[in-house]
């Protein structure tokens, strides 16, 4: 049986002052989805235990004009019920609704998705794909750190002990970008991702690629924008023959990271043919 | 088993009713639904959130009441499936199950009533596409989801 | 690229032991003064119905209604040795045992009604006993239950069916070793993606030989369930061990179908008596998902012209078998 303190508060300058006085052997929960079952298996044994999801400055989407902002405790049901989220980047509405069953998604939050920083999370990738960027809470203050410095290796955060993240940024994207998430899973619920593609693309009137993003998911310890591929494909039109180039590219990419394991044989070849299937539905789209 | 100064009071509404109940804050809302409440018809199946047979709904949501705290409930508003009805005037989709045979050892039901109602309240009259989705996070090992389907189906449709 | 094939699996399954090996039921009907019947069975319904289809059988026996009848079963303290619940057997062998013991408690009462009523060819029907001839000589069932208690006759009485077979010929493994036979077919409509391996199945056409379908709802639900299993065993349920742990020890790791993996499933009862069968029923659990990993696994064969050795047809294996590699796992 676990042992903790549990807090509750309905401020963040409370629930900041808590994590400060305790960070060492305090856990944050949210939805509680990745948490619960480490408390159950006793994988983790905090001694203070700071609930986050009644505070309203963590929660909520709102937007500027250039920017939207997700609250950290934003559900994925919330973020796929939200007509701005749509609206903004559709990417993020078709990865909520790939995460888990209805249940997982009324409860899983976005900032845990990213806190959890698993190898497996869907929403981490996406994010990634849209430069987002984390807003990170402490007594000591707030600052902003891009998605990709925020991850330090697979299931550790890169940011301090006594600091909550309270939501993710996001700048709207330019007129013409097209946006495409796809997931392979072992069954069409419930299931843990086998490999995702997050795209992000916009051509000029000629067709030439003027800007491309493309993070793959569940393929390596923490996924990253595989620039090499962008760069190859960037500023030109995007043929069979490069496409085909590309998928074979991506394939190379990942096991530069990943080395030779079991599945590689599978995820090499197969995770090049996703990404030129999703990127050629994405051209012929627009 | 905790002691009772590790106790924390717990309030929140339980199928309509106040309750307040001494709780460790180690425990999850579905063992003091089942344990301390005596609500057992919420199951537990594999306690970790992936079976849906412990499906209840908070503040109107469908949740697996085995992924959250007992506390997180605090001052809120839980339903489960003793709340949907009673045995002499049961819920439309409970006489659907029984009438085209949703039900075969049970063990889902619960959970897959809780998903089936909440979907209704929200959309009265869903695509089967759409009963298929809001059910898909409770398993079912028995019926292979036709008849659940069907007699979902068959609530919204008159409904 | 999407290739889609078709592919049927059949099947034929001896119901019960079979080979010689003890097969039996025992079945317990018990009537109260007031004419309320309880019944006793060691058989377990664990959501295959055999509760609903014993308390049929019982009614129709005794010409009562279905809400009469207070079934209890498998509680070895007051319940008869009805064999396990296995092998597909319940309905056949525990509905034959039931069938038994119904008339066996008619001939009973019958006898009562026949010097109350003075009438020889009597019908028990909706609650009544009367005569076939002469109409209005009758009593209610339950008028009939009290009187035959007065009398102090016999109310209990316990039967049991024997399905136990002949052993086949041990020199040259010829013979009829089971009572009675099963028989299914199925087929699977796939599309197979070759750029990952997914296999996805469209549609399941079930056909199953049930003997006579004593519940046709039950029936049908049987065979959806057994259907969606023998999905799962198809293409992706599997134990994985390491070191002697198992590997996918969790819902989330051994992975059934949900209700977004089901395609269109079509099921046909196909009744054709079987006369040893309660009313010509037969079995209906298992066959119910033999067939249906065949089929899958010929329509893929259909797709790609390629023919799977090992389960489950996943991601990984179907890929490597569309190329040519061996699965690394």
């Amino acid at each position: 049986m676990q042992s903790y303190e549990y807090y509750a508060p309905r401020s963040l300058p409370d629930a900041l002052e808590y994590l400060a006085e305790n960070a060492k052997n305090c856990r944050i929960i949210a939805g509680g989805t990745d948490l619960i079952p480490a408390l159950r298996n006793e994988d983790i044994h905090p001694a203070f235990l700071l609930n986050i999801m009644e505070i309203a400055e963590v929660g909520g989407i709102s937007e500027t004009e250039q920017t939207v902002r997700i609250g950290a405790i934003t559900t994925f049901n919330d973020l796929a019920e939200s007509g701005l989220i749509r609206k903004e980047f559709p990417i993020l509405s078709e990865m909520a609704l790939s995460v888990g069953g209805p249940q997982t998604r009324n409860r899983g939050t976005i900032g845990g998705n990213i806190a959890s920083a698993a190898p497996a999370a869907d929403g981490l990738p996406v994010f990634l794909s849209l430069d987002a960027e984390v807003e990170l809470s402490s007594r000591r203050g707030k600052r902003n750190l891009p998605l990709n410095e925020a991850i330090a290796k697979a299931w550790t955060p890169a940011w301090g002990n006594d600091e909550l993240i309270t939501a993710i940024r996001i700048k709207k994207l330019p007129s013409g970008t097209r946006t495409a998430f796809y997931k392979l899973a072992r069954r069409q619920a419930m299931a843990r991702s086998r490999m995702t593609i997050s795209l992000i693309l916009r051509r000029d009137p000629a067709g030439i690629i003027e800007e491309l993003r493309f993070v793959p998911g569940s393929v390596m310890p923490v996924p990253r924008r595989m620039e090499e591929i962008e760069k190859l494909l960037t500023g030109k039109v995007p043929t069979d023959e490069l496409l085909d180039q590309a998928a074979r590219a991506v394939g190379e990419e990942m096991v530069k990271v990943t080395g030779i394991r079991w599945s590689t044989g599978y995820k090499k070849p197969v995770l090049g043919n996703l990404f030129r299937i999703v990127l050629s539905q994405l051209i012929t789209a627009g | 088993m905790a002691k009772d100064q590790d106790k924390t009071i717990l309030k929140m509404t339980v199928n309509g009713e106040p309750v307040e109940v001494a709780v460790n804050p180690a425990w999850t809302l579905l063992r003091v639904i089942r344990e301390e409440l005596g609500l057992t018809g919420t199951k537990e199946g594999c306690g970790i959130g992936d079976c849906g047979a412990c499906t209840v709904l908070l503040e109107g949501k469908t949740v697996n009441s085995c992924l959250v705290l007992a506390l997180q409930a605090e001052g809120k508003e839980v339903r489960t499936v003793e709340g949907l009805g009673t045995e002499e005037n049961l819920d439309p989709l409970q006489e659907s199950f029984i009438e085209y045979g949703a039900v075969q050892c049970g063990f889902c039901t619960p959970g897959m009533l809780i998903s089936a109602r909440a979907l209704l309240d929200k959309n009265p009259h869903p695509t089967t596409e759409e009963i298929k989705v809001a059910i898909s996070g409770n398993l079912c090992r028995c019926t292979g989801y036709v008849k659940i389907i069907q007699a979902i189906e068959i609530v919204a449709q008159e409904g | 690229m999407k290739k889609r094939g078709i592919g049927y699996g059949s099947m034929f399954y001896g119901l019960g032991y079979g080979f010689s090996r003890t097969d039996i039921a025992s079945a317990t009907l018990e009537i109260s003064q007031d004419g309320s019947i309880i019944a006793r069975s060691g058989e377990v319904d664990y959501g295959q119905g055999s509760d609903t289809v014993f308390c049929q059988i019982i009614a129709e026996e005794l010409g009562v209604d279905y809400s009469a009848i207070k079934l209890i079963t498998a509680d070895t303290d007051v319940t008869p040795d009805s064999g396990p619940t296995s092998a597909s057997r319940l309905t056949f062998v525990g509905g034959n045992a039931f069938i038994k013991t119904s008339r066996s408690l008619k001939k009973i009462l019958n006898g009562v009604a026949e010097d109350i009523l003075g009438a020889s060819d009597l019908v028990f029907r909706e609650g009544m006993v009367f005569s076939r001839s002469a109409p209005e000589k009758s009593i209610s069932f339950k008028k009939l239950a009290g009187r035959a208690y007065a009398r102090g006759v016999p109310a209990v009485v316990t039967e049991w069916y024997n399905n136990t077979t002949q052993d086949v010929d041990p020199e040259t493994g010829q013979g009829d070793a089971y009572a009675t036979y099963c028989w299914a077919t199925q087929m699977a409509e796939v599309e197979v993606d070759t750029e990952t391996g997914r296999v996805e199945v469209l549609r399941i056409v079930a056909v199953t030989d049930v003997g006579k379908a004593l519940n046709p709802l039950n029936c049908e639900a049987q065979i959806e369930g057994g259907v969606v299993q023998g999905l799962g065993y198809a293409l992706e349920e599997e134990i994985k061990e390491e070191g002697g742990y198992v590997k996918t020890g969790t819902l989330g790791e051994y992975m059934i179908p949900t209700s977004l993996d089901i395609p269109t499933i079509e099921v046909h009862l196909l009744e054709v008596t079987e006369p040893k069968g309660p009313y010509g029923a037969k079995g209906v659990g298992e066959p119910a998902l033999i067939p249906t990993p065949p089929a899958v696994l010929n329509a893929v064969r259909d797709a790609l012209g390629l023919r799977i050795h090992k389960l489950p047809a996943n991601l990984e294996n179907v890929y490597h078998l569309i190329n040519g590699a061996e699965a690394g796992n």
